[in-house]
Protein backbone atom coordinates (compact mmCIF):
# COMPACT_ATOMS: atom_id res chain seq x y z
CA UNK A 1 0.00 0.00 0.00
CA UNK A 2 2.96 2.23 0.59
CA UNK A 3 3.78 2.35 -3.05
CA UNK A 4 0.39 2.90 -4.09
CA UNK A 5 -0.31 5.55 -1.49
CA UNK A 6 2.92 7.40 -2.50
CA UNK A 7 2.43 6.99 -6.13
CA UNK A 8 -1.52 8.76 -5.54
CA UNK A 9 0.31 11.50 -3.04
CA UNK A 10 3.22 12.65 -5.62
CA UNK A 11 -0.16 14.14 -7.77
CA UNK A 12 -1.10 16.01 -4.73
CA UNK A 13 0.61 18.95 -5.52
CA UNK A 14 -2.15 19.78 -7.93
CA UNK A 15 -4.34 19.77 -4.43
CA UNK A 16 -3.66 23.49 -3.89
CA UNK A 17 -6.65 24.81 -1.14
CA UNK A 18 -6.30 28.15 -0.22
CA UNK A 19 -5.47 29.05 3.05
CA UNK A 20 -9.25 29.03 4.40
CA UNK A 21 -8.56 26.68 6.78
CA UNK A 22 -6.60 28.48 9.38
CA UNK A 23 -4.15 27.01 10.72
CA UNK A 24 -4.18 23.69 9.14
CA UNK A 25 -1.90 20.54 10.43
CA UNK A 26 1.08 22.36 10.41
CA UNK A 27 4.29 20.79 8.79
CA UNK A 28 7.02 19.91 11.16
CA UNK A 29 5.86 19.17 14.70
CA UNK A 30 5.46 22.07 16.77
CA UNK A 31 4.76 21.94 20.71
CA UNK A 32 1.10 23.20 20.77
CA UNK A 33 -1.01 25.22 23.35
CA UNK A 34 -4.99 25.13 23.03
CA UNK A 35 -5.86 28.88 24.60
CA UNK A 36 -8.11 28.76 27.64
CA UNK A 37 -11.39 30.24 26.21
CA UNK A 38 -12.62 30.17 29.53
CA UNK A 39 -11.03 33.27 30.26
CA UNK A 40 -12.29 36.68 28.69
CA UNK A 41 -11.19 37.04 25.34
CA UNK A 42 -8.95 39.81 25.89
CA UNK A 43 -6.62 37.37 27.32
CA UNK A 44 -7.28 34.24 26.06
CA UNK A 45 -7.73 35.26 22.76
CA UNK A 46 -11.76 33.60 22.14
CA UNK A 47 -10.29 30.90 19.63
CA UNK A 48 -9.71 27.57 21.03
CA UNK A 49 -7.25 26.52 17.74
CA UNK A 50 -4.43 25.67 19.00
CA UNK A 51 -1.12 27.98 18.81
CA UNK A 52 1.93 27.18 18.97
CA UNK A 53 4.87 27.63 21.39
CA UNK A 54 7.45 29.84 21.11
CA UNK A 55 10.10 32.63 22.06
CA UNK A 56 9.66 36.38 21.42
CA UNK A 57 12.08 37.42 18.89
CA UNK A 58 12.83 41.08 19.40
CA UNK A 59 16.37 42.10 19.96
CA UNK A 60 17.81 40.80 23.89
CA UNK A 61 14.44 39.02 24.27
CA UNK A 62 16.22 35.63 24.96
CA UNK A 63 18.99 35.25 27.65
CA UNK A 64 20.48 32.34 28.24
CA UNK A 65 22.81 31.08 30.88
CA UNK A 66 24.55 28.05 31.65
CA UNK A 67 25.82 26.41 34.75
CA UNK A 68 29.37 25.90 35.42
CA UNK A 69 28.89 23.35 37.58
CA UNK A 70 30.64 20.40 35.57
CA UNK A 71 30.38 16.70 36.80
CA UNK A 72 33.79 15.30 38.32
CA UNK A 73 32.59 12.06 39.17
CA UNK A 74 32.37 10.71 36.85
CA UNK A 75 33.55 13.30 34.35
CA UNK A 76 30.37 13.89 32.08
CA UNK A 77 31.53 16.39 29.92
CA UNK A 78 34.91 15.69 28.04
CA UNK A 79 36.68 18.69 26.43
CA UNK A 80 39.92 18.82 24.32
CA UNK A 81 41.55 21.54 26.94
CA UNK A 82 41.84 20.12 30.40
CA UNK A 83 42.57 23.35 32.21
CA UNK A 84 39.62 24.64 34.02
CA UNK A 85 39.18 28.05 32.34
CA UNK A 86 39.77 25.83 28.96
CA UNK A 87 36.98 23.24 29.51
CA UNK A 88 34.48 26.22 30.44
CA UNK A 89 35.76 27.90 26.97
CA UNK A 90 35.11 24.87 25.19
CA UNK A 91 31.77 23.77 26.80
CA UNK A 92 30.49 27.66 25.75
CA UNK A 93 31.41 27.29 22.60
CA UNK A 94 29.48 24.53 21.97
CA UNK A 95 26.64 25.81 23.70
CA UNK A 96 27.25 29.54 21.56
CA UNK A 97 28.00 27.63 18.28
CA UNK A 98 24.09 25.03 19.38
CA UNK A 99 22.66 28.67 19.52
CA UNK A 100 23.91 30.33 16.60
CA UNK A 101 23.39 27.55 14.40
CA UNK A 102 19.24 28.21 14.64
CA UNK A 103 19.91 32.19 14.74
CA UNK A 104 21.73 31.41 11.24
CA UNK A 105 18.81 30.41 9.27
CA UNK A 106 17.44 33.08 6.84
CA UNK A 107 13.86 33.90 6.52
CA UNK A 108 13.15 34.41 10.36
CA UNK A 109 12.88 36.71 12.90
CA UNK A 110 15.42 34.78 14.60
CA UNK A 111 18.58 36.84 14.62
CA UNK A 112 21.80 36.48 16.46
CA UNK A 113 20.70 39.85 17.91
CA UNK A 114 17.62 37.60 19.31
CA UNK A 115 19.72 36.32 22.35
CA UNK A 116 21.36 37.97 24.82
CA UNK A 117 25.00 37.09 25.50
CA UNK A 118 25.38 34.03 26.72
CA UNK A 119 25.74 34.26 30.60
CA UNK A 120 27.37 31.61 33.24
CA UNK A 121 26.07 30.58 36.47
CA UNK A 122 28.18 29.18 39.19
CA UNK A 123 24.70 27.76 40.96
CA UNK A 124 24.61 24.37 41.78
CA UNK A 125 20.80 23.89 40.67
CA UNK A 126 20.56 26.71 38.17
CA UNK A 127 17.80 24.65 36.15
CA UNK A 128 13.97 25.05 37.70
CA UNK A 129 10.87 27.05 36.74
CA UNK A 130 12.50 30.54 37.75
CA UNK A 131 12.31 32.79 34.41
CA UNK A 132 15.92 32.25 33.48
CA UNK A 133 16.42 29.91 30.59
CA UNK A 134 19.37 27.59 31.63
CA UNK A 135 21.97 24.74 30.41
CA UNK A 136 22.55 22.80 33.47
CA UNK A 137 24.98 19.59 32.80
CA UNK A 138 25.04 18.58 36.82
CA UNK A 139 21.23 18.50 37.89
CA UNK A 140 20.47 15.57 38.59
CA UNK A 141 17.22 15.73 38.25
CA UNK A 142 14.41 12.57 39.26
CA UNK A 143 13.09 12.91 35.98
CA UNK A 144 16.56 10.86 34.88
CA UNK A 145 15.90 6.92 34.02
CA UNK A 146 19.11 4.96 32.33
CA UNK A 147 18.96 5.79 28.70
CA UNK A 148 17.69 9.61 29.08
CA UNK A 149 20.79 11.57 27.72
CA UNK A 150 19.30 15.38 28.30
CA UNK A 151 15.77 16.77 28.04
CA UNK A 152 14.54 20.22 27.74
CA UNK A 153 11.59 21.13 30.13
CA UNK A 154 9.21 23.57 28.52
CA UNK A 155 6.95 26.18 30.49
CA UNK A 156 4.23 28.00 28.25
CA UNK A 157 0.95 29.54 29.28
CA UNK A 158 -2.70 29.49 27.95
CA UNK A 159 -3.34 32.93 28.03
CA UNK A 160 -1.65 36.74 28.44
CA UNK A 161 -0.51 38.40 31.84
CA UNK A 162 0.69 35.16 32.98
CA UNK A 163 4.49 35.18 34.17
CA UNK A 164 6.62 32.14 36.21
CA UNK A 165 9.53 33.12 38.75
CA UNK A 166 11.26 36.55 37.30
CA UNK A 167 10.24 35.88 33.56
CA UNK A 168 8.30 38.33 31.47
CA UNK A 169 4.76 38.22 31.38
CA UNK A 170 3.22 36.93 28.73
CA UNK A 171 1.93 39.10 26.01
CA UNK A 172 1.48 36.36 23.45
CA UNK A 173 -0.34 33.21 23.59
CA UNK A 174 2.02 30.21 23.57
CA UNK A 175 4.79 32.54 24.90
CA UNK A 176 7.43 30.31 26.11
CA UNK A 177 8.08 31.76 29.73
CA UNK A 178 10.89 29.13 31.22
CA UNK A 179 13.01 26.76 28.80
CA UNK A 180 15.66 24.69 30.63
CA UNK A 181 18.19 22.36 29.24
CA UNK A 182 19.00 19.00 31.52
CA UNK A 183 21.86 16.86 30.54
CA UNK A 184 22.09 13.26 32.93
CA UNK A 185 25.16 14.11 34.71
CA UNK A 186 24.50 10.85 36.70
CA UNK A 187 24.92 7.88 34.19
CA UNK A 188 28.33 6.66 34.48
CA UNK A 189 28.44 4.92 31.27
CA UNK A 190 26.72 7.94 29.26
CA UNK A 191 29.79 11.24 28.40
CA UNK A 192 29.37 14.24 26.09
CA UNK A 193 32.14 15.35 24.40
CA UNK A 194 32.68 18.95 22.47
CA UNK A 195 33.28 18.74 19.09
CA UNK A 196 37.27 19.21 20.05
CA UNK A 197 37.48 16.44 21.74
CA UNK A 198 34.59 13.87 19.79
CA UNK A 199 37.70 12.57 17.64
CA UNK A 200 39.47 11.63 20.84
CA UNK A 201 36.40 10.22 22.75
CA UNK A 202 34.55 7.86 20.15
CA UNK A 203 32.09 6.59 22.80
CA UNK A 204 31.15 9.77 23.66
CA UNK A 205 28.05 11.74 22.69
CA UNK A 206 28.88 15.09 20.59
CA UNK A 207 27.69 17.35 22.68
CA UNK A 208 27.00 20.24 19.78
CA UNK A 209 24.48 18.15 17.96
CA UNK A 210 22.46 17.12 21.50
CA UNK A 211 22.64 21.09 22.42
CA UNK A 212 21.32 22.09 19.12
CA UNK A 213 18.69 19.21 19.19
CA UNK A 214 17.45 20.57 22.60
CA UNK A 215 17.81 23.92 21.31
CA UNK A 216 15.21 23.30 18.90
CA UNK A 217 12.72 22.18 21.85
CA UNK A 218 13.84 25.50 23.80
CA UNK A 219 12.36 27.29 20.25
CA UNK A 220 9.39 25.64 20.45
CA UNK A 221 9.88 22.21 18.35
CA UNK A 222 8.51 19.19 18.80
CA UNK A 223 10.28 15.66 17.42
CA UNK A 224 10.47 15.39 13.30
CA UNK A 225 10.13 12.27 11.87
CA UNK A 226 12.70 12.97 8.96
CA UNK A 227 15.66 10.97 9.36
CA UNK A 228 17.89 13.88 8.15
CA UNK A 229 16.13 16.65 10.57
CA UNK A 230 18.00 17.68 13.71
CA UNK A 231 14.52 17.37 15.52
CA UNK A 232 14.46 13.30 15.04
CA UNK A 233 14.46 11.91 18.14
CA UNK A 234 17.12 9.93 17.33
CA UNK A 235 20.66 11.35 17.31
CA UNK A 236 23.97 10.01 15.76
CA UNK A 237 25.57 6.97 17.91
CA UNK A 238 28.57 8.13 19.53
CA UNK A 239 31.59 9.52 18.16
CA UNK A 240 29.51 10.91 15.36
CA UNK A 241 27.88 14.13 14.72
CA UNK A 242 24.58 15.28 13.55
CA UNK A 243 24.79 16.63 9.63
CA UNK A 244 27.76 18.92 8.65
CA UNK A 245 29.76 21.04 11.43
CA UNK A 246 28.56 24.71 11.17
CA UNK A 247 31.08 27.10 9.02
CA UNK A 248 31.20 30.70 8.86
CA UNK A 249 30.14 30.77 5.27
CA UNK A 250 27.11 28.51 6.86
CA UNK A 251 26.05 28.73 10.44
CA UNK A 252 23.10 26.39 9.74
CA UNK A 253 25.16 23.49 8.22
CA UNK A 254 23.87 21.07 10.55
CA UNK A 255 19.97 21.55 10.32
CA UNK A 256 17.88 20.11 7.47
CA UNK A 257 15.20 21.60 5.53
CA UNK A 258 12.84 20.46 7.70
CA UNK A 259 14.19 22.17 10.36
CA UNK A 260 15.13 25.50 8.71
CA UNK A 261 11.33 25.15 7.03
CA UNK A 262 9.97 24.86 10.16
CA UNK A 263 11.45 27.97 12.04
CA UNK A 264 10.87 29.77 9.21
CA UNK A 265 7.49 29.08 10.16
CA UNK A 266 7.40 29.05 13.78
CA UNK A 267 9.61 32.76 13.15
CA UNK A 268 8.37 34.15 9.99
CA UNK A 269 9.96 36.89 8.23
CA UNK A 270 7.41 39.59 6.38
CA UNK A 271 10.19 40.45 4.50
CA UNK A 272 11.33 36.55 3.17
CA UNK A 273 9.88 36.56 -0.01
CA UNK A 274 11.82 33.48 -0.96
CA UNK A 275 10.09 31.25 1.21
CA UNK A 276 5.92 31.65 0.44
CA UNK A 277 5.39 28.66 -0.90
CA UNK A 278 2.63 26.37 0.38
CA UNK A 279 1.54 22.70 -0.04
CA UNK A 280 -1.63 22.37 1.43
CA UNK A 281 -4.68 19.11 1.32
CA UNK A 282 -6.67 16.35 2.84
CA UNK A 283 -5.99 12.85 3.17
CA UNK A 284 -9.20 11.09 2.93
CA UNK A 285 -9.95 7.59 3.68
CA UNK A 286 -11.57 5.60 0.38
CA UNK A 287 -14.48 4.28 2.06
CA UNK A 288 -16.18 6.96 5.15
CA UNK A 289 -17.19 4.24 7.00
CA UNK A 290 -13.49 3.40 7.76
CA UNK A 291 -12.99 6.73 9.53
CA UNK A 292 -13.49 6.35 13.57
CA UNK A 293 -16.95 6.39 15.00
CA UNK A 294 -15.59 8.10 18.30
CA UNK A 295 -15.14 10.83 18.83
CA UNK A 296 -18.00 12.06 16.14
CA UNK A 297 -16.86 14.63 13.51
CA UNK A 298 -13.96 12.94 11.88
CA UNK A 299 -14.00 13.31 8.52
CA UNK A 300 -10.05 12.68 7.21
CA UNK A 301 -7.85 10.61 8.06
CA UNK A 302 -5.77 11.72 11.32
CA UNK A 303 -2.01 11.18 12.18
CA UNK A 304 -0.88 10.10 8.45
CA UNK A 305 2.76 11.47 8.18
CA UNK A 306 3.10 14.34 5.21
CA UNK A 307 6.72 14.88 4.06
CA UNK A 308 7.35 17.05 1.02
CA UNK A 309 10.56 16.50 -1.37
CA UNK A 310 12.18 18.80 -3.09
CA UNK A 311 11.98 16.93 -6.66
CA UNK A 312 15.52 18.76 -7.94
CA UNK A 313 17.22 18.66 -4.75
CA UNK A 314 15.57 15.53 -2.79
CA UNK A 315 16.08 17.42 0.14
CA UNK A 316 12.52 17.16 2.64
CA UNK A 317 11.27 20.34 2.84
CA UNK A 318 8.76 19.52 5.42
CA UNK A 319 7.17 17.25 7.01
CA UNK A 320 4.06 16.74 9.00
CA UNK A 321 1.57 14.55 10.98
CA UNK A 322 -1.49 15.29 9.42
CA UNK A 323 -4.81 15.18 9.76
CA UNK A 324 -6.84 18.65 11.02
CA UNK A 325 -7.11 22.27 10.75
CA UNK A 326 -9.04 24.98 12.88
CA UNK A 327 -11.12 27.80 12.02
CA UNK A 328 -11.46 30.40 14.96
CA UNK A 329 -12.73 30.18 17.07
CA UNK A 330 -11.97 26.56 17.07
CA UNK A 331 -12.18 23.70 18.21
CA UNK A 332 -9.90 22.08 15.81
CA UNK A 333 -11.38 20.23 13.13
CA UNK A 334 -10.16 16.42 12.39
CA UNK A 335 -10.92 16.38 8.69
CA UNK A 336 -7.41 15.24 7.42
CA UNK A 337 -5.93 18.70 6.44
CA UNK A 338 -2.00 19.15 6.08
CA UNK A 339 -0.30 22.04 5.13
CA UNK A 340 3.15 22.71 4.41
CA UNK A 341 4.43 26.04 4.77
CA UNK A 342 7.40 28.12 4.18
CA UNK A 343 8.74 26.75 1.06
CA UNK A 344 11.04 27.92 -1.37
CA UNK A 345 8.83 29.33 -4.40
CA UNK A 346 9.56 27.97 -7.94
CA UNK A 347 10.57 24.70 -6.34
CA UNK A 348 8.85 21.56 -7.73
CA UNK A 349 8.09 19.00 -4.51
CA UNK A 350 6.84 15.41 -4.46
CA UNK A 351 4.24 14.67 -1.17
CA UNK A 352 4.77 11.22 0.31
CA UNK A 353 2.27 10.19 2.61
CA UNK A 354 2.65 7.31 5.21
CA UNK A 355 -0.35 6.29 7.65
CA UNK A 356 0.53 5.38 11.15
CA UNK A 357 0.49 1.40 11.28
CA UNK A 358 -2.43 0.31 13.65
CA UNK A 359 -4.46 2.29 16.24
CA UNK A 360 -2.48 4.48 18.02
CA UNK A 361 -3.10 6.68 20.74
CA UNK A 362 -1.97 10.32 20.17
CA UNK A 363 -0.10 10.39 23.33
CA UNK A 364 2.24 7.98 21.58
CA UNK A 365 3.00 10.27 18.81
CA UNK A 366 3.71 13.35 20.29
CA UNK A 367 2.85 15.94 22.32
CA UNK A 368 2.09 18.42 19.36
CA UNK A 369 -0.51 16.38 18.56
CA UNK A 370 -1.81 15.08 22.03
CA UNK A 371 -2.09 18.69 22.98
CA UNK A 372 -4.50 19.97 20.05
CA UNK A 373 -7.81 20.20 21.92
CA UNK A 374 -9.10 20.55 25.79
CA UNK A 375 -12.76 19.99 26.76
CA UNK A 376 -15.63 19.72 29.55
CA UNK A 377 -13.59 16.57 30.96
CA UNK A 378 -9.84 17.68 30.51
CA UNK A 379 -10.98 21.58 32.13
CA UNK A 380 -14.08 21.99 34.42
CA UNK A 381 -16.02 24.12 32.81
CA UNK A 382 -15.20 24.53 29.42
CA UNK A 383 -17.63 25.61 26.56
CA UNK A 384 -18.73 22.32 24.98
CA UNK A 385 -18.87 24.23 21.19
CA UNK A 386 -14.89 24.82 21.75
CA UNK A 387 -14.23 21.85 23.30
CA UNK A 388 -13.30 18.41 21.20
CA UNK A 389 -11.12 15.01 21.30
CA UNK A 390 -8.43 13.85 19.69
CA UNK A 391 -9.41 11.04 18.36
CA UNK A 392 -6.99 7.85 18.06
CA UNK A 393 -4.84 7.64 14.75
CA UNK A 394 -5.97 4.68 12.88
CA UNK A 395 -4.74 3.24 9.17
CA UNK A 396 -7.68 0.88 8.78
CA UNK A 397 -8.28 2.76 5.48
CA UNK A 398 -7.53 3.16 1.93
CA UNK A 399 -6.29 6.78 0.71
CA UNK A 400 -6.80 8.75 -2.26
CA UNK A 401 -6.14 12.37 -3.12
CA UNK A 402 -8.68 14.64 -4.92
CA UNK A 403 -7.46 16.66 -8.08
CA UNK A 404 -6.89 19.76 -7.38
CA UNK A 405 -9.82 22.86 -8.46
CA UNK B 1 22.42 -8.11 -14.60
CA UNK B 2 24.96 -10.63 -13.55
CA UNK B 3 24.71 -12.78 -10.61
CA UNK B 4 27.64 -11.38 -9.40
CA UNK B 5 26.64 -8.04 -9.64
CA UNK B 6 23.60 -9.14 -7.95
CA UNK B 7 25.15 -10.44 -5.58
CA UNK B 8 27.30 -7.45 -4.67
CA UNK B 9 24.16 -5.05 -5.37
CA UNK B 10 22.38 -7.35 -2.11
CA UNK B 11 25.72 -7.00 0.29
CA UNK B 12 25.67 -3.08 -0.37
CA UNK B 13 22.09 -2.95 0.49
CA UNK B 14 22.90 -5.02 3.57
CA UNK B 15 25.71 -2.99 4.40
CA UNK B 16 23.67 0.22 3.53
CA UNK B 17 21.37 -1.00 6.17
CA UNK B 18 23.87 -2.14 8.77
CA UNK B 19 24.77 1.54 8.37
CA UNK B 20 21.48 2.84 9.20
CA UNK B 21 21.29 0.94 12.12
CA UNK B 22 24.56 2.32 13.52
CA UNK B 23 22.70 5.81 12.85
CA UNK B 24 19.96 5.17 14.83
CA UNK B 25 21.64 3.72 17.45
CA UNK B 26 21.13 6.18 20.09
CA UNK B 27 18.78 9.25 20.89
CA UNK B 28 19.27 12.54 21.66
CA UNK B 29 17.17 13.02 24.39
CA UNK B 30 17.25 9.22 25.01
CA UNK B 31 19.49 6.35 24.20
CA UNK B 32 18.40 3.33 22.73
CA UNK B 33 17.55 0.27 24.69
CA UNK B 34 16.96 -2.56 23.47
CA UNK B 35 13.97 -4.60 24.42
CA UNK B 36 16.70 -7.10 26.52
CA UNK B 37 18.52 -3.94 28.19
CA UNK B 38 15.12 -2.69 29.13
CA UNK B 39 13.84 -5.97 30.66
CA UNK B 40 17.25 -6.37 32.47
CA UNK B 41 16.97 -2.39 33.86
CA UNK B 42 13.71 -2.41 34.42
CA UNK B 43 13.21 -2.57 38.44
CA UNK B 44 9.45 -3.66 37.79
CA UNK B 45 7.64 -4.79 34.77
CA UNK B 46 4.15 -5.06 34.52
CA UNK B 47 0.29 -4.62 33.19
CA UNK B 48 -0.69 -1.58 34.13
CA UNK B 49 -4.01 0.03 33.70
CA UNK B 50 -4.50 3.80 34.49
CA UNK B 51 -7.24 4.69 36.89
CA UNK B 52 -6.32 8.48 37.70
CA UNK B 53 -3.73 11.58 36.76
CA UNK B 54 -3.12 14.51 39.01
CA UNK B 55 -0.46 17.37 37.78
CA UNK B 56 1.12 19.47 40.70
CA UNK B 57 3.78 21.38 42.13
CA UNK B 58 6.35 19.72 43.75
CA UNK B 59 10.20 20.24 44.60
CA UNK B 60 10.23 23.24 42.41
CA UNK B 61 8.62 21.68 39.35
CA UNK B 62 5.15 20.85 38.03
CA UNK B 63 5.00 16.92 37.74
CA UNK B 64 2.57 14.65 36.73
CA UNK B 65 1.46 11.45 38.65
CA UNK B 66 -0.35 8.45 37.54
CA UNK B 67 -2.08 5.82 39.27
CA UNK B 68 -2.38 2.80 37.61
CA UNK B 69 -4.00 -0.48 38.98
CA UNK B 70 -1.82 -3.50 38.38
CA UNK B 71 -3.25 -6.19 36.46
CA UNK B 72 -0.55 -8.10 35.88
CA UNK B 73 3.37 -8.03 37.48
CA UNK B 74 6.28 -9.75 35.07
CA UNK B 75 9.03 -8.83 37.02
CA UNK B 76 9.77 -6.96 40.78
CA UNK B 77 7.07 -6.27 43.26
CA UNK B 78 4.07 -3.87 43.16
CA UNK B 79 1.46 -2.91 44.92
CA UNK B 80 -2.08 -3.51 43.86
CA UNK B 81 -1.72 0.48 43.16
CA UNK B 82 1.15 1.98 41.55
CA UNK B 83 2.05 5.36 41.57
CA UNK B 84 4.44 6.89 38.66
CA UNK B 85 5.99 10.12 38.57
CA UNK B 86 7.26 11.89 35.71
CA UNK B 87 8.12 15.30 34.89
CA UNK B 88 5.42 18.04 33.26
CA UNK B 89 2.17 18.33 33.68
CA UNK B 90 -0.51 21.28 33.70
CA UNK B 91 -1.41 23.36 36.74
CA UNK B 92 -3.50 26.34 36.28
CA UNK B 93 -2.58 28.50 33.67
CA UNK B 94 0.92 26.90 33.09
CA UNK B 95 2.32 24.10 30.67
CA UNK B 96 5.21 22.39 31.52
CA UNK B 97 6.63 19.68 28.67
CA UNK B 98 9.10 17.49 27.93
CA UNK B 99 9.17 15.72 24.71
CA UNK B 100 9.30 11.72 24.86
CA UNK B 101 7.58 11.93 28.78
CA UNK B 102 4.24 9.33 28.49
CA UNK B 103 1.13 10.71 29.44
CA UNK B 104 -1.48 8.14 30.01
CA UNK B 105 -5.46 8.27 30.39
CA UNK B 106 -7.72 7.07 33.05
CA UNK B 107 -8.76 3.51 31.25
CA UNK B 108 -5.82 3.03 29.35
CA UNK B 109 -3.49 -0.33 29.98
CA UNK B 110 -0.08 -0.90 28.72
CA UNK B 111 3.22 -2.74 29.86
CA UNK B 112 5.47 -0.70 31.38
CA UNK B 113 8.77 -0.98 32.35
CA UNK B 114 9.16 1.16 35.67
CA UNK B 115 12.43 2.09 37.33
CA UNK B 116 13.32 3.37 41.01
CA UNK B 117 15.84 4.51 42.88
CA UNK B 118 15.64 4.16 47.05
CA UNK B 119 13.38 6.44 48.37
CA UNK B 120 12.53 7.76 45.02
CA UNK B 121 9.24 8.38 43.10
CA UNK B 122 8.74 5.68 40.76
CA UNK B 123 9.37 6.42 36.53
CA UNK B 124 9.00 5.09 33.02
CA UNK B 125 12.24 3.34 32.43
CA UNK B 126 13.57 5.20 29.36
CA UNK B 127 10.63 6.77 28.85
CA UNK B 128 8.50 6.62 25.73
CA UNK B 129 10.80 3.35 25.20
CA UNK B 130 9.04 1.49 28.35
CA UNK B 131 5.87 2.65 27.20
CA UNK B 132 4.18 -0.60 25.47
CA UNK B 133 0.31 0.11 25.10
CA UNK B 134 -2.20 -1.96 24.33
CA UNK B 135 -4.94 -1.63 21.85
CA UNK B 136 -8.28 -3.98 21.53
CA UNK B 137 -9.41 -4.77 18.24
CA UNK B 138 -13.20 -3.79 18.94
CA UNK B 139 -14.16 -5.89 15.65
CA UNK B 140 -11.94 -9.66 16.80
CA UNK B 141 -11.11 -8.31 20.49
CA UNK B 142 -7.17 -9.01 19.48
CA UNK B 143 -5.07 -7.07 21.64
CA UNK B 144 -1.89 -5.55 20.58
CA UNK B 145 0.87 -4.18 22.19
CA UNK B 146 2.89 -0.66 20.42
CA UNK B 147 5.88 0.80 22.13
CA UNK B 148 5.61 4.24 22.35
CA UNK B 149 8.92 5.14 20.84
CA UNK B 150 8.43 2.63 17.43
CA UNK B 151 4.49 4.52 17.00
CA UNK B 152 5.66 6.63 14.32
CA UNK B 153 6.63 5.64 10.73
CA UNK B 154 10.63 7.53 9.97
CA UNK B 155 11.02 9.03 6.47
CA UNK B 156 14.31 8.34 4.90
CA UNK B 157 15.38 10.94 2.43
CA UNK B 158 17.89 8.99 0.63
CA UNK B 159 15.42 5.79 -0.15
CA UNK B 160 12.31 8.22 0.12
CA UNK B 161 10.76 5.56 2.00
CA UNK B 162 9.11 5.41 5.43
CA UNK B 163 10.46 3.14 7.66
CA UNK B 164 9.40 0.92 11.09
CA UNK B 165 11.35 0.27 14.41
CA UNK B 166 10.82 -0.98 17.56
CA UNK B 167 7.76 -2.95 18.79
CA UNK B 168 4.59 -2.05 16.76
CA UNK B 169 1.29 -4.25 16.75
CA UNK B 170 2.37 -6.97 18.26
CA UNK B 171 -0.21 -9.44 19.79
CA UNK B 172 -0.47 -9.36 22.98
CA UNK B 173 0.24 -13.32 23.36
CA UNK B 174 4.00 -13.31 21.37
CA UNK B 175 4.89 -10.01 23.35
CA UNK B 176 4.23 -12.03 26.59
CA UNK B 177 6.58 -14.29 24.72
CA UNK B 178 8.84 -12.48 24.06
CA UNK B 179 9.09 -10.94 27.52
CA UNK B 180 9.43 -14.22 29.11
CA UNK B 181 11.85 -15.48 27.22
CA UNK B 182 13.77 -12.02 27.78
CA UNK B 183 12.78 -12.16 31.58
CA UNK B 184 13.99 -15.84 31.37
CA UNK B 185 17.30 -15.33 29.68
CA UNK B 186 18.29 -12.30 32.27
CA UNK B 187 17.64 -15.36 35.41
CA UNK B 188 19.98 -17.87 33.49
CA UNK B 189 22.33 -15.15 32.90
CA UNK B 190 22.15 -14.08 36.90
CA UNK B 191 22.29 -17.58 37.99
CA UNK B 192 25.77 -18.14 35.78
CA UNK B 193 27.35 -14.69 37.86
Amino acid sequence: MKLWLKRICSTSLAIFYALWFVPLAQAYSFDMIVPDVRQPASISGGSACPVRAHQLTAAGSIAVQWSTALNTNPVTILTQNQTASGRLTEVEQAIAQSMAVWSGVSGTTLLPATFTPLARTSTQAACGPDGINSICFDQADMAFTPGVLAFTRVITTDRLGVQVGSSAVSTQLGQILDADIYFNPSDSNTAYATPQALAANPKAYDLESLLTHELGHFLGFSHSAVWSAIMFPFAPAPGTFSGLRPTTQQADAPLGDDDRTGLRVLYPDPSDVVHQGVISGHVFPANPLALPASPPGVTGVFGAQVVAVDSATGAVAGASFGGWSCASPGPAQFDGGYEIDALAVGHSYTVYVEALNGVVDPSQISNAIDSLCRNVMTDPGWPPLQGCVVPAADISFTARTRPGP
Amino acid sequence: MSFVQRRRFLWILFLAGLALLAVVANATTLSRLRFEELVNQATAVARLRCIGVESRWQEGEIWTETRFETVEVNKGLLPGVVKVRMLGGIVGHLHSRVEGVPAFRPGEEAYVFLWQRDGEPIRVLGWSQGTFRISRDPKTGVERVTQDSAAAPIFDPQTRQFRHGGIRNLPVAIFQLKLRKALDDKSTLSNQD
